[in-house]
Parts: structure tokens; sequence; C-alpha cells
């Protein structure tokens, strides 16, 4: 036999999972000594290990450990693989997070060990997004190692090895682990070797055996280096030879073997944890958002402000999130007491992000002439410190992190009579109640109109009188209009009864009452739901406990409704802003259901129905089958009604990530409250804590389209969900003479997204920009950066991301999520 | 189907170029007050840097002229399509050298005083059939050699006049094809539209069959009497470059002895060449006063030569035999022989040596090397065309069929879908991408090998295979936006879709010459590069063609270069364009 087994050594090590990071990095530890010492024994044996935050953590606590294993991997003996911070979980993490997954951790091999992984390696993570291959690839990682699902799970898909086609085009080798990522025992690894020699007579080309102690660390124990290399050179079997995976797919690409081709997402295996411990998920999207818009502003402040480059800080604050995007951390199945740490770790990331915010947007923010003559000069000199007052107006600056023109309800936590425009045009305006009691219960909401990445001055006048200014027609039907959606509300159920699309007229509760938040019993399925894939065991609809219009202006309607379950309760304020293409809902749950999942549901009927999904950079078609499926900010489901038209409705979120979609029905989990870490569904008393117990707040939206969804303006609906305005309450100055609004960074395609805008973390003071194809369309866009005298022209093919690196003088070059320099 | 799309008559550039000195430059324009335009709040991204900008014209229409160091810009503001609106003028194609002193505006047109010269830009209407034809009549009088139509140098860059009389190209066989093809569907067309009798259809039908005729004798040339077809032929006294040049004489032929004949073992071989050239294929070049003894043919043919045979015989055999049955019997003739060679050399062109020529080769020998195995799927497809032509043209199936259904036993139309896996495959082992790695040639031959394959095809599978096949290809070829790609493609594929707008843009803005002399597009500021794995490098943006080098169907357009593919002193055939023309207006996708 020609073909070869390729033993891979490796250590499976969850930082979190059953223990606290603490453990986690214990465990590391004491696994690279072990495989130090295995090394220094057997002049044959190779180590693989992944995961960038490990070889930190080493790096910091036992840096003459960390001298040795330089030398090993320059050696050849040691394999850094999975340039990434961790085995993240590959569904939930946005496509900017993967980006910033290779660029930290790729990095930090690099300068470390003068090598870049060409290997990605999630071998535990539990499902594998359509884009993950160009995510892989522009992170310098054309291989891949994954082994969920399993063939039991998702028997479709190529065994063994396999070309993986992303949603771009984009490839990647993959090799899908046949056996487990940790066999270990004598008599075990005989019968995986026989098991992997009958693969090779299938396939033709060699396979790879993963062996050694896993998942709290471990790795190959002598017994098994031994006995491996006893039974290498058997005569008529496979050679075995310690090797690695990147010497895998060498050999692999030597075969000259006709490798399948998979042209889909690698999916199901725990379809439980996209929503299971909500609090995860709300962290890291809040972190996200935050850190795309923190960035973007800070990069702005520093070129044009003379802020200085915050690129240490947003690393520090990055790999923080990365880490928590572990797969057993994001997913919501490690044990309780690490969500404290979580919470922390993301909560320092954050505030990183809010101080480099906060420094950026007042840094522009001071620049801006305000000066208002004959109004400036008394109140700065007498009544400065007096900022109520309705005689005078007060600028307030509105920030966009969006790479296009917003014009959205603003909110400032104070009453204001009137609201004036940068270019003195009156802005509509509105009171709204305020979350305090103090002072006069008001906030102030109006329609600001604000250019791409940029910022508008908005001159507000206090509005001082302690009489209510809101007023509320409670008579008025239970209706939400505006330009492009009506929704009228059921008084019985709580529902909605009619929801319109005003472009075309469909109602897409013809067939039903949509929104009736329904709770499903899931008492079978462990914390990943193993084995189970759809939830569709309906244990009751929440009933209607109130309903009432609460606003009632011309920038916003709303209606607030209560609906109650046992003692659980779900509090819904749905908001319709004048323009607005996105019917947003404001959530407050108080859940206390234990074993179940609450879905809201949206029924839109008609046929030929399709679902789509928004995943990290991309989106993807499913079938309408009903099984829980992973998705970003967005889910849709189109169908084509009776009259002959094609339309959908999409429902957005601001911190969910699970979706399912039985034939027209399009669902969003909004939470899942099972046990902690319950992996075999074995419960002995009771006690238990529960993953969504408690007080939940979150958004999500309804948006309605004519035709499909990727052709429709979802994407950015989207991301205008997920990353609203920041607002600078100002004051009077010359500043350095800045325009009352301004934009910084412009692209002119609606089909393309900037969601990056940095420095280059070489320090050499270039900036860098990352934007994405939204609408599976081919399109030539105009990217323009004033502050750096940039603007060029680029292709971009269907769901390609791009990475411009932009230098002092606007010049581009079009670079990978290094960014050019490795 | 993909609609009809109205071309509409369309700005072209003119450019004549004067020494400083020349009486035709009007004083003004050294006279003119030159200012540095303030374009501060410029609204699009501009080609040269903003502070390289000193002087700037208005011109008609509102158009504004803004001149840099680094070349000459055009503004329209009104204009109709987004991509005319900023033009770009650079050296040496449009410019002497790139840096702009001074403008003055002339109507739609514009002087440009740079350091060595001045530039007079004519900014014209042309309609797309005009074009093609001033591109047609540029390579009869200047490209086309006894009937060939590849390129032609020039003594003095940029000077028509000082052509060289010879010149020969590798691939002299398939340029013609692609140019023979171009002129037989505007022939059809216009029998079509104008009827048989109209004097342009009598002309384009001449001009369509001697280039077929031209092609047609590469295949008798060699008169080896076995089929054997040649790369291109010299005329005696023509200098012969490095290569596997055959000289004939006395009915033998011998190869030269030069370095790339010796490498391959045919230096100083002798083989026959007493097989008979038709006097109708013959007057080409004895016309010329070319004799017979001492003719110098190109061997070691590739399969390139032999795809781009095959197709312009299937389209001459539909358009041209009808009314010329002779030329009917030399296209069968030419056909038996070629295609009894290739099977009796176990599916190889073979070489005087007997060994099979470098890149003529379809068999599974072949197949199960390191460079056959990423060739498979491409070569598949082009002997599975080649022998369907075959059938056509002769009326016969015997043989060819049971060599076209040997080859389907043995997984021939699989293996046709193969091409992107085995070459992404070979490129990740050599850590490329696959634009570093493609060989862009590779694009004429696979348009060529399956839309020939897809029409020729019958039975509905295999259709279909052929058509999943054609799309493996689809990846590398959209982003060129080249209807010569994107029209045969989708006349093979009709469920797919076309971006017709950019494929106007192509049209609208190939310039009405092929007169080679490079560009400045490396600098651009308002072109990102694209650095590629391998250390190729790309533009961000497919540029227009008036403002990226000029090359055959063989180059990456995207690539990040200055030089014309085929050098300053060069002026390159027109089929580029008159083919992606023809082939539009003939099957009804442009109008």
């Amino acid at each position: 036999m020609d073909n070869k087994i390729h033993l891979i050594a490796n250590a499976h090590l969850d930082p979190i999972w059953l223990w606290r990071w603490q453990e986690g990095c214990a465990e590391v530890l004491q696994t690279f000594r072990s495989a130090l010492d295995r090394i220094k024994e057997y002049p044959y044996f190779i180590f693989t290990c992944s995961s960038a935050s490990y070889y930190r953590w080493v790096e910091e606590i036992d840096p003459g450990m960390f001298e040795e294993i330089k030398q090993r991997v320059k050696e050849g003996r040691w394999v850094p693989v999975g340039g990434w911070n961790v085995q993240a979980d590959c569904n939930m993490p946005s496509g900017e997070s993967f980006a910033r997954q290779a660029l930290y951790s790729q990095l930090y091999y690099h300068k470390n060990f003068g090598i870049t992984c060409q290997t990605g390696y999630c071998v535990d993570s539990f499902g594998h997004n359509g884009n993950l291959p160009q995510l892989l690839a522009k992170g310098g990682m054309f291989n891949y190692v994954m082994m969920r699902p399993s063939v039991q799970e998702n028997p479709d898909m190529p065994q063994n090895t396999f070309w993986w086609e992303g949603t771009d085009g984009s490839r990647v080798l993959v090799y899908r682990i046949p056996t487990s990522y940790a066999e270990t025992g004598i008599f075990n690894l005989d019968k995986k070797t026989a098991f992997l020699e009958e693969r090779i007579d299938k396939t033709g080309h060699d396979m790879a055996l993963f062996y050694g102690f896993g998942n709290h660390g471990g790795g190959p124990s002598r017994g098994d280096i031994e006995f491996l290399k006893s039974i290498s050179m058997r005569e008529g079997r496979a050679a075995l030879e310690f090797s690695s995976p990147d010497d895998y797919f060498t050999d692999i690409l030597n075969t000259m073997v006709d490798m399948p081709v998979w042209k889909d997402e690698l999916q199901h295996h725990a379809s439980g944890c996209y929503s299971s411990t909500s609090l995860v998920k709300q962290l890291n999207r809040k972190a996200e958002n935050l850190l795309e818009a923190a960035e973007k502003f800070s990069t702005i402040a520093a070129v044009t402000a003379g802020g200085a480059p915050k690129t240490a800080e947003f690393e520090e604050a990055y790999n923080d999130v990365c880490f928590n995007q572990f797969h057993d951390i994001l997913c919501g199945c490690s044990i309780r007491e690490a969500y404290d740490d979580v919470r922390d770790s993301m909560g320092k990331a954050m505030t990183i992000g809010d101080r480099a915010y906060n420094a950026a947007i007042l840094q522009i923010a001071r620049r801006i002439d305000t000066w208002l003559p004959g109004v400036s000069d008394p109140v700065c000199t007498e009544v400065r410190h007096y900022s109520h007052n309705p005689d005078f107006p007060r600028p307030v600056v509105v920030f966009n992190p969006l790479s296009w023109d917003i014009e959205v309800p603003v909110r400032t936590l104070r009453g204001s009579g009137e609201v004036k425009g940068p270019d003195g045009e009156e802005a509509l305006c509105q009171h709204v109640r305020s979350s305090r009691s103090n002072d006069s219960h008001q906030d102030t909401v109006f329609l600001a109109k604000v250019p791409a990445m940029g910022y508008a001055t908005y001159w507000l006048t206090d509005n001082n009188s302690d009489e209510e200014m809101f007023t509320v027609d409670s008579s008025k039907p239970l209706i939400l209009e505006n330009e492009h959606i009506k929704a009228e509300f059921d008084e019985k159920t709580g529902g909605i009864k009619n929801l319109v699309n005003k472009e075309d007229g469909r109602d897409f509760a013809e067939g039903g009452i949509l929104a009736l938040p329904t709770v499903i019993r899931d008492e079978e399925a462990d914390t990943w739901a193993h084995g189970i894939f759809k939830f569709h065991d309906i244990k009751g609809a929440m009933a209607l406990e109130s309903i009432e219009r609460i606003e009632d202006g011309p920038v916003r309607e709303a209606i607030r409704i209560r609906h109650k379950f046992n003692e659980s309760y779900l509090e819904q304020e749905f908001i319709l802003g004048k323009g607005q293409k996105t019917l947003r809902v404001r959530c407050k749950a108080m859940w206390q259901e234990d074993f179940t999942m609450l879905k809201m549901p949206f029924d839109i009927g008609g046929a030929e129905e399709t679902s789509t999904y928004e995943i990290p950079g991309g989106f993807i078609k499913r079938p309408c089958n009903g099984e829980e499926e992973p998705a970003q900010r967005w889910a849709d489901i189109t169908t084509l009604d009776g009259a002959g038209r094609r339309g959908g409705l999409a429902v957005i979120n601001d911190s969910k990530y699970s979706y399912d979609c039985p034939e027209t029905n399009l669902r969003l989990t909004m939470l899942r409250n099972v046990i902690f870490s319950d992996h075999f569904s074995f419960r002995p008393g009771t006690g238990f804590n529960f993953t969504d117990e408690g007080l939940q707040r979150f958004e999500y939206g309804v948006y309605l389209h004519t035709g499909e969804v990727e052709a429709s303006d979802v994407a950015r609906e989207a991301a205008q969900f997920n990353i609203r305005p920041a607002v600078v309450p100002e004051s009077y100055h010359k500043g350095a003479g800045e325009p009352l609004k301004k934009s910084f960074f412009f692209v002119d395609s609606p089909n393309v997204c900037v969601n990056a805008l940095k420095f280059c973390e070489d320090g050499s003071g270039d900036i860098v920009a990352r934007i994405y194809e939204t609408k599976g369309v081919p399109v030539k866009a105009m990217i323009k950066c004033d502050m750096v005298s940039a603007a060029f022209w680029a292709d971009f093919q269907r769901n390609e991301i791009k990475t411009f690196r932009i230098d002092k003088d606007g010049f581009a070059r079009e670079v990978n999520f290094l960014e050019g320099i490795v | 189907m993909q609609k009809p799309y109205k071309l509409k008559p369309h700005l072209c550039r003119f450019m004549k170029l004067y020494p400083l000195d020349a009486p035709e430059i009007p004083k003004a324009l050294f006279e003119a007050e030159q200012n540095t335009p303030d374009l501060s709040a410029f609204p699009l991204p501009l080609p040269s840097l903003k502070k390289d900008y000193a002087c700037s014209a208005e011109g008609a229409g509102g158009v504004l002229w803004y001149g840099a160091k680094t070349g000459l810009t055009r503004y329209d503001p009104d204009a109709e399509r987004d991509i005319d609106k900023v033009m770009y003028f650079s050296a040496d194609r449009d410019l002497a050298d790139n840096n702009v002193k001074a403008l003055l505006a002339d109507g739609n047109n514009i002087w440009v005083l740079t350091d060595t010269a001045v530039s007079h830009i004519e900014m014209k209407m042309v309609d797309a059939e005009e074009k093609a034809l001033i591109l047609l009549r540029e390579s009869l009088k200047y490209v086309s050699r006894r009937g060939m139509m590849s390129q032609k140098g020039l003594a003095v860059p940029r000077d028509l006049d000082s052509i060289y009389p010879y010149g020969e190209s590798d691939n002299d066989g398939c340029f013609t094809a692609g140019f023979a093809m171009a002129e037989m569907f505007r022939y059809a067309t216009y029998k079509r539209e104008k009827g048989e009798s109209h004097p342009d259809t009598v002309e384009a039908r001449a001009v369509a069959t001697r280039a077929v005729e031209a092609c047609l004798l590469l295949m008798y040339i060699p008169g080896r009497g076995d089929g054997f077809t040649a790369r291109t032929y010299l005329a005696p006294d023509e200098p012969v470059p490095d290569g596997c040049f055959f000289r004939k004489e006395g009915g033998k032929a011998v190869c030269l002895d030069k370095p790339d004949a010796r490498r391959k073992g045919l230096a100083n071989v002798e083989v026959n060449a007493s097989a008979e050239i038709p006097e109708r294929l013959a007057k080409l070049y004895r016309e010329a006063g070319v004799p017979d003894d001492g003719i110098v043919y190109k061997s070691d043919t590739s399969s390139d030569e032999m795809t781009l045979h095959y197709l312009y015989m299937n389209f001459a055999y539909d358009i041209l035999v009808p009314g010329d049955p002779e030329l009917g019997e030399l296209l069968k003739n030419a056909v038996t022989a070629n295609m009894n060679h290739i099977i009796d050399h176990d599916f190889t062109l073979c070489d005087a040596t007997g060994k099979p020529t470098t890149w003529s080769k379809w068999n599974t020998a072949y197949f199960e090397t390191s460079t056959g195995w990423a060739d498979a799927a491409l070569n598949s497809a082009e002997i599975l065309m080649y022998l369907k032509v075959a059938m056509k043209i002769t009326g016969e199936q015997g043989r060819w069929k049971e060599a076209h259904d040997l080859l389907l036993e043995k997984g021939y139309a699989e293996l046709t879908l193969k091409h992107m896996n085995r070459f992404y495959h070979m490129n990740c082992l050599q850590n490329l991408n696959i634009r570093d790695d493609l060989m862009f040639g590779d694009h004429m031959l696979a348009v060529a090998a399956f839309w020939g394959l897809i029409i020729l095809e019958d039975d509905e599978e295999y259709k279909k295979i052929y058509r999943e096949g054609f799309k493996t290809w689809r990846a590398t070829l959209e982003p060129e936006h080249n209807p010569g790609y994107d029209f045969p493609y989708i006349l093979a594929c009709p469920d797919d879709e076309l971006n017709m707008e950019r494929i106007a843009d192509w049209f609208y803005r190939n310039n009405a010459s092929r007169l080679a002399a490079g560009v400045s597009a490396m600098g651009r500021h308002d072109v990102a590069v694209k650095e590629l794995r391998g250390g190729g490098k790309e533009t961000s943006w497919l540029l227009p063609p008036d403002e990226c080098f000029i090359s055959k169907y063989d180059r990456n357009p995207l690539e990040y270069r200055n030089e014309d593919s085929g050098g300053t002193r060069c002026v390159e055939s027109c089929y580029v364009y008159t083919f992606a023309y023809w082939v539009g207006r003939y099957f009804g996708l442009i109008e």
C-alpha cells in the first residue's frame, strides 16, 4: 500500500467548558510541558497545536517554555495550526471577527515563530458557515481540519478529504476527521488505524489519525507514541508516519486524486447552541458592533483631529472578544460560573471600545465650528454652566458609523421644543417617555440625516416646561403606519393581523396572525441539543395581558403589548419611525420556564418558499424544512402570494443567532432555557441553573420587501438596526472651522458595506478598510476617503470581502486580512 | 435568453502627435494661461494625485480637461455612462510623455503640450460597427501577412509607415482563425440584412474567404502528407527566430538548427514535404511572389492552434461552403487528414521525430502526468469538439464516431467538468492563487472548445454535462466582461445572464486602432493594486480597454502593467474587437 496514515499528535484543549479559564490556562501549561517532553524523548515525534491565545498565556507565564516551543517550531517538531485565537464557533462571530481572529493570531505567530499557519483547525466546533472558505483563505489558510457534524448527523457531506467551496467561490481543502480528534489507548489506536486503512482503500489517498488525550488537554502518552511507532511499518499494511496537518495536505495535493467538491455549509451538530445562554450571544454582538463603530471613528479622529492611533487598545479588546468566541463559550454550553468571567472580559473589551469611541467623537466634534454669532458669546461668558435654557439652541452632534447616508430617529435624554438641522432646516421631533422619573420624564426623538461615516450637527432648543409634551390618543386604532409599512394589531391576541408592504400592497398576515410568542417544550435535549434538529413541540402560546398605544408623534409611533405564560412575561414595544423600513420591536422578557424555548413566528403563507439567512460576511439559502438554523443579524422567508407577488419578510435582531422555518413560517428563537453544560441529560436532584432564566432585554425588527431578499436593502437595514448613531451633546466653539456636517468615508454602491476602518498593524500609519459585497451580484464600487486623499474604484465579485490598505498619499493596495504585513 | 442590447454611437479617442515645432500647433497652446485647477471637492476618483494637476481647460459642452505631471484627465460631469465621466489619457498611447504643461481646448478636442511633443486628441462619435470596420481596414492594410492576421512589427514606435514587411506569430493559426470567424459572421450578417449581392456582402465574403484560406493553408503547408498542421510559415528570405522551423526544399524539409529545436530534438531532422499544396491556397503566397522552395514553416504545433482551426472550420462549413464547394473539399480533406493523424497517433499531434508536440496531447497517458492532469478537462473538451466537427464536415461517422465513443467510454465527457477542481488543486500545491497561475490564453480555448462542443452535441445529457463544464470556467471568465468570451458562453449556456452594461462599456471604450504603444496604468491613483499570492499583481477594477494595455485573447486584462503585450513597436490584429462584435451581431445579442 503506497498511501499512509499521518499521525497527528494533539491535545484538544478547551480553555473554558466544564471549568473556568484559570483552569484552562493551567491545563495549557501542563499540556505544553508534556508535549515538549515527548518531543525530547522521541526524535520522530511531532506535536500539533492550535490557538494563539494559548501561546500568549505561555509567553506571559513561562517565558522559558515559550523559548523551547519557538525552537521546536523552527525544527518542524511543533506545528502551530489554526491561525486564530481559539477554535472559534464558526457560525456566530461576524465576518469581521473572523478577520480579526486571523489578523491578530497570524501576526502573532509570524512575530514569534516566523511562520503563519497554513491550516485552519476547528476540530470540535459544531458547524461551519458557508463563507468560511473565504474567511480562512483571506486569513492565509488554505487547508481546514474539522470533525463535526458527524456522518450520522450529515451523511450528504463528503467524508474524509474534499474541496469546500464557499459562497464566493473560494476553496479550501478539508479533512473531516472520520474518527475522533482525541484517539488514545493501544487497542483503540490499533482499531482506528485499521479503520483508516479501509478509508485509504476507498479513497486512494492518505488519511490522518488524530491522537492524544483531549478536551482537558493532555496530549499523547508515551504508551500511545511507542505503540504507534511499533506498528508503523507492518508488512502489507499502510505505513504510519508521525506528521502534521500541513504535511498531510501537502501529500494529498501531491497525490493528484480528484477530491469531491462540496458547495454548501457544514451543518448541523448542536442545533440548540445558537440560542442557549442569551447573555453571551448578546455580549458578542454588542462588542462586535461597538468595536466596529469605535474603531472607525477612532481612526478618523487620529487622522483628522490629531488623536493617537489606538491600534494596541483595539487589539487588546478584540483579543478578548475573539477568545470568547471559543465554541464552548459562545455556544452557551459552558458552566454558569464561566459566564461571569466572560461577562467581565467582554465588559473590559467594551470599556476599551467605549473610551476610544467617546474620545474620538469628542475630538472630531470639538473641531466643528458651532459658534453662533450673537448667541454664543453671552452664553459662554455668562451662562455657560447653565445648559437648560429655552432661549438658545444647543448643538448636538450625531455620528453615523455606517458607510451610507442614514435618516433615522435619534434620541437625546432631555426634552426639547425645537430641532434644526445643520443647514438650518426644521427636523421632525417629538417627546417620548424617558427611563427616569426625574425632571420632566421626557426625552426627545428627532429625525436626523447623517452622512456616511460622518457626522451632522443638530440644534436643539430646550423646553423646560413641566407640562407633559407628549400626548397619546388611546382611541386611535391599533395601527402603526408609515410610507413603507402598515401593521395592524389584534386586540384579542396581541399579534399582528395585517402587515402590509406598501410598495406592492401585499399583506403578509393574510393567512393568519403573526408574531404570537410561542413557548416550545425542550425537555429532551441537552444544552447542545445533541441529536435534535427541530424544536416544534409547542407547549403553549403566550396569552395577551395588555395592549396599548404608547407613542403617537410625527417621528414615530409605538404600541406596547404584554404577553404572559405562567409566571413569565414578554413585553414588546412595536415602534415605527417615519421613513423607516424596519418595524422595530423592543423586548423585555422575564423568563422562568425551565426546559423551554421561546419563538416568535411569522407565517407569511404563499408558495415557492425560500428561506435565506445572514452568515458571516454573506448570506445563504436553506431549505424551509423546520430545522433549527444558525444565522446572524437577519433571516428571511420569501414566497409567492396568490396575486403573483413575490416578496418576503425578514426578521432582524440585535443579539440572536437562531431561527427555524417550517415551510412558510419563519421563527426567531428568542431564548432557550435549559440547564448549563447538561451533556447527557442525566439530571439528578434539583436546583440547577438555567441558561436563560431571569430578565432579558433585546430587540428584533421586521422588514418587508418585494422580490428576493438578497436584492433588497436587508443587509443595510440589519447593519443599521445593530449599529446605531452616537450622539454627543456639544457646546459652542469655533473649533478648527470644520463644517456642521461631514462624511469621512464613502462607497457609492448599495451592494457594498464597509465593516472596518482601522490603522494597519505595522505602525506605518496606513489605514485599512474592509469592504464586502452584500447582494451576491458583481459590482464596481467607488471608494472615497477624503481624509487621506484616497478615491479609487474596485470590482467586487459575488459576496467578496476586500481589504484595502491606503497610504498617506491615498494610494491603495488590496491585501488580505493580514494587511500585507506578511 | 439575453435580449439584444442596442449599442449607440459613442465617443472614441483619436490621437495625433506633433513635434514641438510643428506648424499645425496653434500658438495659443503655448500662450494660454495655465491655472492649477481646484479639485479639492472633486466628486470622483482621479487618475492622478490631486496635487499633480497643474493646468486645465474647458471644452465644448462643459467638458473639463485637467493636465497633471502624470497624464491628462477628461471630466464630463454630464456623461451618460459613469465610466465616461472621468477618462484618462497617458503616455505612450495618447501622449508622448505624461508631464502635461499646457492645454488648449478645441471644441470636443484638446491640444496637449507635454515635455517632448504636442498631442492633438480628437473625441469623435463612432458607432460600434463603424469601429469594427475602421479596425478591419487597419488590419488589412498593416497586419495582414499573406492573409494571416496576428501582428506586425514597426521599426519606429507608433509609426505605421515604418512597418516591417515580415513578422510571424507563434499562434498565427489561432489568431487568424479568430479573425476569420469575425469576418464570416460579418458576411453572414450582411447577407441576412443587405442581401447576397450587396457590395458590402460581397466584400465581406471575399475577406472572410481569404482568411479561411490563410488558415487552411497552415494545415497543408508542411506537405508531410500526414495531416500535420503548421503554426505559421515564412517566406524564404524572411528572418527566422528561435523555434522549431523547417525549411522546405526539393520535396523535403529540414529542421533548422535553433536552440529551441535542439532542446526538442528536432534540429536537422528531415521530413517529407512533397505533398502538394492545393493551388487555391498556394496562391496566397505565390501571388505575393513567394516561391514554394525555401518556405520555412513552424512546427511543434499546439492544441491552441488546433482548437481554433476546428472551430473556424465548423463555421466556414456553415457559412461559406454552401456557395463554395471547392472550399468544402479543402476543408473536408484537411479535417480528414488531421483527424486521422491525431487518432493514428493515440490522440496526439506528432512532429517529425514521431513524438507528440509539446502541447498537442489529448490522450489519457498525458492526463496522468502532472501537467496533463490539470489540462485534462480542457483537452477532453477540445478533442471531443474536433471529432464532432470532423463528423459534420466530412459527413461521415465511421472512424470519428468510433473514436468519439471510445473517448466517452474513457470518461472524457465527465473529465470536462474537472477544470476548476484540478486547476485549483495544482495552484494550492504551488502556493498560488488561480489567477497567478492561469494561462489566460486558455480562456479562448475553453470558449472555443465548449462552444463548439455544445452547439454540435445532440444528446441532451451530454450537452448538460458540457454546459456544466463550460461553467467551471466562468469564475475566471466573468471578471473580464469580454463579449468575445461572454457571447459564446451565453449562446452555449442560455440559462445564465450577462452584465450587458459592462459589455457595452467594453465595446464603447475600445479604441479604433490596435496600434500598440502602452499606457500608464501603473501608478494610477484611482486604481488599487491587488497583490496575488504568487506575487502577481492586478488592478482592483477592470480598466476600460482604451486605458488598458493592448493584447490578444491571451492575457489577463486585470494585470497591473503598462506595456502592450506586443511591445511598443507593433500593430495588432483587429480580431479581438471584431470577433466579439460580429458574433454579437450575427447571433442577435447586440444591435
